[in-house]
C-alpha cells in the first residue's frame, strides 16, 4: 500500500499533484531546489486552498487537514520513507537525470521512481538508475485536481509489478482514470493538444479568425471547456514550445514545428497566466480579466 | 451475553461493549486516523479513567484488533479473553429498500450492502471494512447489522416517492429513504413506554435535532414520513446543511458560480444551514449564546430554525391528522431549552402547552415537558442509538443460537 509519496519540484505541477495526493489522505513529502523556491511553492498550495474554500469546495477545517499532511524536506534523504516518488521539475532530460541518480540512491529498492513528463523518454531515465523495472511515467494534467485522468507510461524495462501498482494506485487510491501508454514524445495527451494549440496559431496567423473568436469556436463549438489560446495561457506557452520542439525533433515532422508567433509571445515573456499576460490578460487570482 | 457494538467510517471506529443480561455499558472507545502512522485508540472502561494510545494502525482489521486487546487487557481491559463476545453489531447507514429490519450477517447480506455503495459512497464502504475486520479477527462469531433507514421502510407511496419521471425510480431506486432511523425507533418505542400507552395508539413526531437533523411522523407505531430524503440533505435546516431548498436553485448557482458537482455538493452539506446564516458556527450552543449578546444574524439563524422545524411539526400533524406526542431527542434536542421552548410556544394552536420550569430542567432522563392540561404530551427522550443495535444483535443471535440447538436436538 502505498501511503507516503514524495514530490520533486513544488512548480505548477508539483503544487498540483501534492495538494491533490494530500487532498486525498495520503502524506506527501515535497522537495525543490532552494528554501525560497519550496515556501512559495507551499504558498501557492495554500492560496489554491483557499481558492477552493470560496468556491464552498472545501471547509477551513479540511484546510488545515490537507495542510498538515504536506511535509516540506530539506534534503533529498527525507525521500527514502517514501513509498512512491514523482518527479515534477522542469522538462530538461539532464536535470531529471540527475534526480533519477539521486532518488536511486536514496529511495529503498522496492520505492517506485515515477516521472511526470509529458515528452521525455522514461527509458533513457530509468537507465541512470539501477532499478529501472521500478521506474515508470505518470503524466498528471493541469489542473490535477479537477482532471481525472492519468497516463501511465511504460518505459521499455518497467515492469508488470510496477506498472500494475501504479494502477491500482491510480485508480483505486486517487480515484483517477489510469490509461495505459508506451513510450513516445507527448504520449496521447500533449501529442494531441499541442497540435491543436499549433494549429489554432496558423489559424490566427492566418488572419482567419481573431484569438477570442477561435477560441469561442471550439468551446461553444466542440463543448471544451477552454479554447485553445486560453488552454496555452494556462498550460503556459514556454510548456507549450518545448513540448512542440521536442515532438520536432523526435518525430522530425514539419506538423509539429512550433508557429513563429509561439516563439514570440515566449521571447517576450508572455508565457501565459503565469506572467499575467499570454494571448488573453489574467489577474493574480489566475481569472481572465475580460 | 456480551454484545460488541461496531460503528465503522473510513478513517474511524467507535464501539461499546454490551453486557446484554442488565443491559449495562462495560467499555467504550473510539479509534481515530485509521490508515496513518499515529492512529488514536481512546478506551473509556466504566467506572474508570479513560486511556489513550498513539500507535501506527493502517487498516480495520489491526483497528479491531487493538480494540480487541483494549477489552481483554490486563489493567484497563473489561474481561479475560475475545472468546466472552458472543455477538457483533454494527450500525450501517443504508439499507436501500431491500433490508426493512435488522439482519444476520451472511454472504448475501454483504453483496447486497455493497449494491447499496452508489447511494451511500461515503458510509457503506466503511462500514463493510468494518464487518470484514471482525470477521478476520472473531471468525465465527455472528454478526448482526442494523440499519439507519430500515425503521422507515414503513412509509407509503404517497411519503417516499417523488412527484418526478418515475422511470428514475426504477432505475436508480431515487426515492426517500430516511435517515436516524435507529433513533427515531428508540425515542418513540421509550415514550410511549414512559406514558404507559401502546405505540399503535399514538400520533407521534420525534424530532432528532442533532448536528444533522430529523423529524418522523409516527404513526400507527410505523414510520408514516420523514423528513430526510433519498439523502440526509433534506428536510431541516441542520448545522452545516441546508435542508430544504428551491432544486432550480442548484443548476442557477452552478452556472452562475461556475461550480462543479463536487463543489455544489459540499456548499450546500458544508457551507450552508446555521453556520451560512448565522455566519458564527454550526453549533446551536454558540449561536444560541451569541443570539442573547444581542447578535441579529444569529438570530436569524436561530428563528429559521425554530421556524422550518415548526412548518415540519405542522405539516406532519396535518399528515397524520392530528399528534399525541412530540418528541425532543439528540444533542441539541436533548439540550437546548431555547430551542424546544421557541417551537412549543409557536404550536399552541393545536393543543403544546409547554410547561417552562420542566423545560428548563437538565437531566439525562427521559422527561415529559409539556403541562398536565396539555393536549399534546411532549417529552424528551435521551437517544441511544448504540443500545438499540446491542439489542437488536442481541435478539437475532439469540434466536440464531436457539434455532441451532433445536435443530441439534432435532437430530
Amino acid at each position: 500500500m502505498i501511503k507516503k509519496v514524495g514530490v520533486i519540484g513544488a512548480g505548477t505541477m508539483g503544487q498540483g499533484i501534492a495538494e491533490m495526493l494530500a487532498a486525498k489522505g495520503l502524506d506527501v513529502v515535497v522537495i525543490e531546489r532552494t528554501e525560497e523556491r519550496l515556501a512559495y511553492g507551499l504558498q501557492m498550495i495554500e492560496i489554491s486552498l483557499d481558492k477552493q474554500i470560496e468556491k464552498w469546495a472545501l471547509t477551513g477545517a479540511e484546510k488545515k487537514l490537507i495542510l498538515s499532511r504536506i511535509h516540506p524536506a530539506r534534503s533529498y534523504d527525507e525521500l527514502a520513507v517514501c513509498e512512491l516518488v514523482i518527479e515534477t521539475i522542469s522538462e530538461d532530460l539532464d536535470a531529471k537525470k540527475d534526480v533519477f541518480r539521486k532518488l536511486d540512491g536514496i529511495c529503498g529498492p522496492q520505492t517506485i521512481l515515477a516521472s511526470n513528463t509529458s515528452t521525455l523518454s522514461l527509458t533513457e531515465l530509468a537507465s541512470e538508475t539501477s532499478r529501472p523495472d521500478r521506474v515508470i511515467g505518470v503524466h498528471f494534467i493541469y489542473p490535477v485536481s479537477k482532471i481525472d485522468l492519468v497516463e501511465i507510461v511504460r518505459g521499455l524495462k518497467t515492469s508488470d509489478k510496477t506498472f500494475n501498482e501504479t494502477k491500482h494506485f491510480v485508480e483505486e487510491t486517487i480515484h483517477k482514470k489510469g490509461v495505459m501508454v508506451f513510450e513516445s514524445p507527448g504520449f496521447v495527451t500533449t501529442r494531441l493538444i499541442c497540435l491543436l494549440i499549433n494549429e489554432a496559431l496558423h489559424v490566427l496567423e492566418e488572419g482567419v479568425a481573431s484569438a477570442e473568436d477561435i477560441d469561442s469556436a471550439m468551446r461553444i463549438g466542440y463543448s471544451f471547456q477552454h479554447g485553445p489560446f486560453e488552454m496555452c495561457d494556462r498550460f503556459g506557452l514556454d510548456s507549450v514550445l518545448a513540448a512542440l520542439d521536442r515532438m520536432f525533433r523526435e518525430y522530425g515532422e514539419l506538423k509539429y514545428r512550433p508557429s513563429i508567433v509561439l516563439k514570440k509571445m515566449v521571447r517576450a515573456g508572455h508565457l501565459g497566466v503565469k506572467t499575467g499576460e499570454g494571448f488573453f490578460k489574467y489577474d493574480k487570482d489566475g481569472d481572465r480579466i475580460q | 451475553m456480551k454484545v460488541l457494538v461496531i460503528n465503522a467510517g473510513s478513517s474511524s471506529l467507535k464501539y461499546q461493549l454490551y453486557n446484554m443480561t442488565d443491559e449495562s455499558v462495560l467499555a467504550s472507545g473510539r479509534v481515530e486516523r485509521i490508515g496513518m502512522d499515529s492512529s488514536i485508540v481512546t478506551h473509556e472502561p466504566a467506572n474508570q479513567p479513560e486511556v489513550r494510545h498513539v500507535s501506527e494502525i493502517l487498516d480495520h482489521i489491526t483497528a479491531v484488533k487493538r480494540v480487541l486487546d483494549m477489552l481483554t487487557h490486563h489493567d484497563y481491559g473489561v474481561m479475560s479473553t475475545v472468546e466472552e463476545i458472543e455477538a457483533v453489531g454494527h450500525r450501517v447507514v443504508h439499507g436501500g429498500e431491500v433490508f426493512k429490519s435488522s439482519v444476520l450477517v451472511s454472504p448475501e447480506v454483504k453483496l447486497e450492502i455493497r449494491k447499496l455503495f452508489d447511494l451511500a459512497p461515503l458510509h457503506n464502504p466503511a462500514h463493510m471494512m468494518g464487518i470484514n475486520a471482525v470477521e478476520a479477527n472473531m471468525p465465527g462469531v455472528p454478526q448482526a447489522v442494523v440499519f439507519d433507514t430500515a425503521f422507515h421502510q414503513t412509509m407509503p407511496k404517497t411519503s417516499y416517492l417523488y412527484p418526478i419521471p418515475t422511470v428514475l425510480y426504477r432505475r436508480h431506486k431515487i426515492r426517500r429513504y430516511g435517515f436516524h432511523g435507529t433513533s427515531h425507533a428508540y425515542v418513540s418505542d421509550k415514550a410511549a413506554r414512559v406514558l404507559n400507552k401502546p405505540l399503535q395508539s399514538l400520533k407521534m413526531i420525534t424530532c432528532h435535532i442533532g448536528n444533522g437533523a430529523s423529524c418522523a411522523a409516527i404513526l400507527n407505531g410505523e414510520s408514516y414520513d420523514t423528513s430526510m430524503g433519498m439523502t440526509p440533505l433534506e428536510g431541516l435546516m441542520m448545522g452545516t446543511r441546508s435542508g430544504d431548498i428551491d432544486p432550480a436553485i442548484v443548476p442557477f448557482v452552478m452556472n452562475k458560480e461556475e461550480l462543479t458537482l463536487n463543489e455544489v455538493n459540499s456548499m450546500l452539506n458544508k457551507h450552508s444551514g446555521m453556520l451560512a446564516v448565522s455566519g458564527i458556527s454550526s453549533d446551536m450552543r454558540e449561536v444560541t449564546e451569541a443570539m442573547n449578546e444581542g447578535d441579529a444574524k444569529a438570530q436569524l439563524a436561530f428563528d429559521m430554525y425554530v421556524y422550518r422545524l415548526k412548518k415540519y411539526i405542522g405539516a406532519y400533524a396535518a399528515a397524520m391528522n392530528g399528534l399525541d406526542v412530540l418528541v425532543f431527542t439528540a444533542g441539541v434536542g436533548e439540550n437546548s431549552t431555547a430551542l424546544r421552548k421557541a417551537v412549543c410556544d409557536g404550536i399552541t394552536f393545536m393543543g403544546v402547552e409547554l410547561d417552562d420550569s420542566l423545560n428548563e430542567v437538565r437531566s439525562k432522563e427521559v422527561r415529559e415537558i409539556s403541562k398536565p392540561s396539555s393536549k399534546v404530551k411532549v417529552l424528551v427522550v435521551p437517544t441511544n442509538e448504540e443500545l438499540l443495535i446491542a439489542r437488536d444483535t442481541y435478539k437475532l443471535v439469540k434466536e440464531w443460537m436457539d434455532n441451532r440447538a433445536e435443530a441439534a436436538e432435532g437430530k
